[in-house]
């Protein structure tokens, strides 16, 4: 720490941003198709990462079922796209379209969720196994519901498209993902530094005490639910575009609990460090995965639980944080 | 219509088994304030357990006895080497078992495989009941879980070791103050309550295939019963479960799983709602 002192936290903070930025932005001048596709879907992940980071991490909101918003996206994406909402054509099947559509059916669908237990007062644990048994559920209906693919899902998803042009060249897709990546983080960081992330911040912190100064509590975690259901639904749209394929298995429980595993490792107080915490597990995992099989996941869930009990910040939690170490 | 008392035999002793797992969850939680999300997998651990025993060829019934002992040896392991240190992060706990369970569940792929294992049936024959033939084992499976949950409401109403647990229940610092050592409580408990859900493995390897993903089949069920029936007391465990226990086994006879189980999580949702403290009413203790 004593040798960045000539550097502020905020400094510190800013450079890393900045590093982390033009790494990705540089990413593909090492010219190898097959690691840049991944990548491509990496950053998706870490998009939905960010969004689970700004209700556990800011709104101390414990959401064990996470991948059930990147589910719906993805399944709204792929469905408006291939044409298969009954009654939508023509520019109702463009990608602006679904997009756009897929971030307010999952933003609703949470609204609704959020309304029936944060107005039942559940928080804390009861609210994280409620919402993991949602993505139980919801992962069981999409395995039964033969419109949407069943057990196997949906393929052939159209590529991604703005107005008119098709979007072919990974690279292309790669940097308007990226793009869309930055903006997202852009505008969650400003939430989180508005007076709303503040407020926010005092829920977690210390709920009856924020009610006494006269806020309605359910409301704002109604409403801070909804905005990160909305952007992992935007994730999931993003995903079935990268990915070309959506399944069952991206709406449930093992991607929910992936998603909660890259946030506390990466650091879940932090928007940029769970990001993070995403792209680097990813990374590992595509580099191990193969050579450790079964122990892989045995290792990281050892690695979950140490990260729980000696650095609840997480791995890049500490080195984003702008305020000191306590 | 023959099939109306096997239906109701069997959703109750679905019932009986659902309410033993909910009720180590509840008392871990009541006490501790712990959600012990590894609880389906010490569920796992007790049907493996069975699993293991029965294909060394010792058979059922040692696996049966054998399952809580291991299991709630596995719990005061996990007390003594990660709950301890976080119970003044009581939130995190929760994450900690997360981990723990995953890690459970990956151990057994490792060893057992990830396909679905079957155990022979330990009581094949038939029960004549003067209307109906019904399997002998689910009659002793019915036995065995009333008169466990009839022990621990023993325990908890009838002895000292109850009574101190209830005294912490109802005012953790009061009841430390009286000098009632809370940290010995705190690991009786969670060996218990582990031992019971490995217990409710053992007893119910018998009559599913016992996969690596079972746990979470009886864990989601039996925290639905714990906020249906509220966590309070006890005897909120009794009326969720049966509300929880029996829609889900006569919803999925009548119709299919799947259905069964939106319909059982909506139910549960809407009670949230406007029964926030469970259907009995009872307090929650936050």
């Amino acid at each position: 720490m004593n040798k960045f002192a000539f550097i502020s936290p905020n400094g510190r903070v800013n450079i890393i941003r900045i590093f982390v930025l033009i790494a990705l932005g540089c990413f593909p001048l090492l010219q190898d198709a097959y690691l840049l596709s991944q990548l491509t879907v990496f950053l998706v992940y870490g998009l939905f990462a960010m969004s689970l980071s700004l209700i556990w991490g800011y709104g101390g909101i414990l959401c064990f079922g996470h991948a059930v918003f990147f589910g719906i996206g993805a399944y709204i994406m792929a469905l408006t796209t291939k044409g298969m909402i009954p009654g939508m054509t023509g520019i109702f099947t463009s990608t602006l379209f679904a997009l756009l559509l897929s971030i307010a059916g999952t933003a609703l669908f949470a609204s609704i969720l959020g309304y029936f237990l944060f107005s039942g007062r559940l928080s804390g644990p009861y609210f994280g196994i409620v919402t993991l048994a949602v993505a139980v559920v919801a992962e069981r209906i999409a395995t039964k519901w033969d419109y949407i693919g069943g057990f196997n899902g949906l393929t052939n998803i159209p590529a991604f498209s703005i107005g008119g042009y098709e979007v072919l060249d990974p690279l292309v897709l790669f940097y308007v993902i990226l793009g869309i990546c930055l903006i997202l983080y852009l505008i969650s960081d400003r939430i989180v530094n508005a007076p709303f992330g503040t407020i926010l911040s005092a829920v977690r912190d210390n709920e009856d005490r924020v009610e006494f100064f006269g806020y309605n509590i359910a409301n704002l975690k109604i409403l801070i639910f909804s905005i990160s259901a909305g952007i992992a639904g935007l994730a999931g749209a993003l995903f079935a575009v990268a990915a070309e394929f959506v399944s069952p298995t991206i709406l449930g429980f093992s991607l929910s609990t992936e998603v909660l595993i890259w946030v506390a490792l990466g650091g879940r107080e932090i928007l940029l460090a769970a990001f993070l915490g995403a792209i680097s597990v990813r990374t590992i995992e595509a580099l191990l995965s193969d050579i450790l099989g079964y122990y892989w996941i045995l290792g990281l869930g050892v690695l979950f639980i140490l990260c729980v009990m000696f650095f609840p910040r997480g791995l890049f939690g500490q080195l984003l944080s702008n305020k000191p170490r306590n | 219509m023959a099939d109306l008392p096997i239906l109701l035999l069997n959703s109750f002793s679905y019932i009986l088994v659902l309410i033993l797992v909910a009720m180590g969850l509840v008392i871990i939680f009541g006490l501790m304030g712990v959600i012990n999300m590894a609880h389906g997998e010490f569920f796992l651990l007790g049907a493996y357990t069975v699993v293991m025993t029965d294909s060394l060829g010792i058979g059922f019934w040692p696996g049966l006895i054998l399952a809580p002992i291991i299991v709630g040896l596995v719990g005061l392991a996990l007390e003594y080497f990660c709950i301890r240190f976080l119970y003044d992060r009581v939130l995190d706990t929760i994450l900690a078992t997360w981990g723990v369970s995953i890690a459970i569940k990956q151990l057994i792929i490792i060893f057992f495989g990830p396909a679905g294992l079957m155990v022979n049936p330990p009581l094949p024959q038939l029960v004549n009941m003067g209307l109906i033939e019904y399997p002998a084992y689910r009659l002793f499976i019915m036995l065995a879980s009333l008169s466990v949950i009839g022990f621990t409401f023993f325990i908890f109403l009838k002895t000292d070791m109850g009574l101190a647990a209830r005294a912490v229940i109802a005012n953790r610092n009061m009841a430390a103050s009286l000098g009632i050592n809370t940290r010995q409580i705190y690991r009786n408990t969670f060996t218990f309550g582990s031992a019971l859900a490995g217990l409710a493995g053992a007893i119910m390897a018998p009559l599913m295939s016992c996969d690596p993903q079972m746990g979470l089949g009886f864990f989601i069920p039996a925290f639905l019963a714990i906020l249906v029936g509220g966590t309070g007391s006890l005897s909120g465990i009794l009326a969720g479960g049966m509300v929880v226990g029996g829609s889900d086994s006569i919803i999925s006879y009548l119709f299919s799983p799947v259905s069964s189980q939106i319909v059982v999580f909506t139910l549960a949702v809407i009670v949230i709602r406007i029964k926030p403290q469970g259907i009995l009413g009872t307090k929650r203790n936050e």
